[in-house]
């Protein structure tokens, strides 16, 4: 029982540390299997999306399992159904494809001995630390079926602490060893501020180096994914573009004018043409900052009518009480601007209405 | 087990410092406008989703996604399973293997990097107090 409790707690931790770097080779099959289960077979075996049988159900892998292993082999490799093949990881080999079907197939066993040996339900994905109290309050834990063992897997921290009380060091590393990993998995992904940004001029400003990097620089791609390499590179299609000094640091607007980008207006349909309309509305505003004017002709190049009337502006002259203190809680303008279309740091993109300055003040009433 | 157990210690110390490492290399400097889709993604076992507005903007209009498509014009508005997509709902209207890659490429979009929380990202100026 010890070497297989071992090997299971090294497939865990393996698992874990693939999925962090997705570098480490797991060794010994059965930690395989299960890497590759989660990588690439979970999302849908998981869940059980597009009548993906689910990873444990006994009742739906039955059948499957009695036609014998060499054809879920087969299935796996070539696709059935909603299954692409591979499970749509085209990079994995014929071994990793292997040691995951022997994965489900001893996950749909184990589950399978449970439920006729009639013992309680198997600890289905618990959270490890109620599953340790557990363990450790209960002393028929000591004992527990040798059919449910192996679905401790799922619970390594579990194991040596009911195995092994009297080895320390080993409860203790049980107990704390998911602590670093689940604190460094948790923790967002943002840099703690370096001494050259703290003394930038403007932290609010993204320093040259930081622009328009490829993705697999721009710290939420995953620069291990083999797909983050073959996604394009931002630069690479704004070179033709007009530039600007804020957001992608493209010139929208320009750019659809200049027609150097050709957006399809219908999904399917590349010569369906926007329906355009030119209107411009004038807000006055306080103090001395120029008004605002809004073009309805470079929005409705875009957007459409629905999308902006009647949920977030009410098509209704003196309807809207704008403030830019809403727009920057994301409000009116603020759904787009800021976000996604130029942000609000460029004031005379919209206030570009000077105010008519008086010659002589005017007289007192 | 005191074989296992050190073996279990030195991995966790391995994978603790390649994670710090990997949050402390890379500022997180994504494009003005990716939204990372992750409320379902890593509890299911892959990457989250990174969606670029800046690559679709230059083939489609804003309203083909926001209205043809019903993406609702909020982050965290449209719950988006992969079940509709592969239904040809959402991202599957186009994500077909016709009028972009399908369904089965699955890392090209579950591109992002593990632990990146959902939202909108690349330096977005009106999401909430605090920002100015």
């Amino acid at each position: 029982m010890t070497p297989l409790r071992g090997s299971s707690l090294h497939g865990r931790t393996a698992a874990l540390a693939l999925a962090l770097v997705a570098a480490f080779a797991a060794p010994g099959a059965r930690a395989q299997g299960k890497a590759v289960y989660d990588q690439a077979c979970g999302v849908c075996h998981n869940a059980g999306i597009v009548g993906a049988p689910k990873l444990g159900d006994a009742k739906a892998w039955e059948p499957r399992i009695k036609q014998g292993v060499p054809a879920l082999y087969a299935v796996a490799l070539g696709g059935k159904g909603g299954m692409p093949a591979r499970g749509g990881n085209l990079n994995l080999s014929d071994t990793q494809v292997k040691s995951a079907v022997d994965y489900i197939v001893s996950q749909a066993k184990v589950r399978a001995t449970t439920a006729v040996a009639s013992a309680p339900p198997a600890a289905a994905p618990a959270p490890a630390t109620r599953t340790a109290a557990a363990v450790a309050s209960t002393p028929a834990a000591q004992s527990p079926p040798a059919s449910a063992l192996p679905t401790s897997a799922a619970q390594p921290p579990a194991a040596p602490a009911a195995t092994a009380p009297t080895d320390p060091p080993a409860s203790s590393v049980a107990k704390f060893a998911p602590g670093p990993t689940t604190v460094a998995a948790a923790v967002p992904v943002r840099a703690p501020v370096s001494g050259a940004q703290a003394n930038a001029f403007n932290r609010l400003l993204r320093p040259p180096a930081q622009r328009n990097l490829p993705p697999a620089e721009d710290g939420i791609h995953d620069p291990a994914n083999d797909g983050t390499q073959l996604l394009q590179p931002p630069l690479e299609a704004f070179g033709a573009l007009p530039r600007s000094n804020a957001g992608n640091r493209v010139d929208w607007v320009k750019a659809l004018a200049e027609t150097r980008i050709q957006p399809r207006v219908d999904r399917v349909d590349p010569k369906a043409e926007a329906v355009v309309m030119d209107l411009n509305i004038v807000r006055e505003v306080k103090g001395s900052m120029p008004d605002v004017v809004y073009p309805h002709k470079q929005h409705t190049e875009w957007l459409d009518c629905s999308n902006c009337h009647p949920a977030i502006f009410v098509p209704q002259k003196g309807a809207n009480q704008i403030s830019m203190a809403g727009i920057l809680l994301g409000e009116k303008c603020g759904v787009c601007h800021g976000k996604v279309a130029f942000p609000v740091s460029e004031c005379r993109l919209c206030h570009s209405k000077p105010k008519p300055t008086a010659a002589t003040a005017a007289p007192a009433r | 087990m005191t074989g296992a157990a050190a073996r279990w210690r030195a991995l966790v110390a391995v994978a603790a410092v390649v994670a710090v490492a990997a949050i402390d290399a890379t500022p997180a400097a994504a494009e003005y406008g990716d939204v990372v889709i992750n409320r379902r993604a890593e509890r299911g076992g892959v990457r989250p989703v990174v969606f670029p507005h800046w690559f679709h903007r230059i083939r489609f209009r804003c309203k083909v996604c926001h209205s043809e498509l019903g993406f609702r014009m909020r982050a965290g508005a449209n719950d988006v399973l992969m079940a509709d997509v592969i239904d040809g709902k959402f991202c599957g209207m186009c994500h077909n293997g016709q009028t972009a890659w399908g369904a089965e490429q699955c890392d090209l979009c579950h591109s992002g990097k593990p632990g990146t929380p959902p939202g909108i990202q690349g330096g977005n100026e009106t999401r909430g107090p605090g920002r100015w």
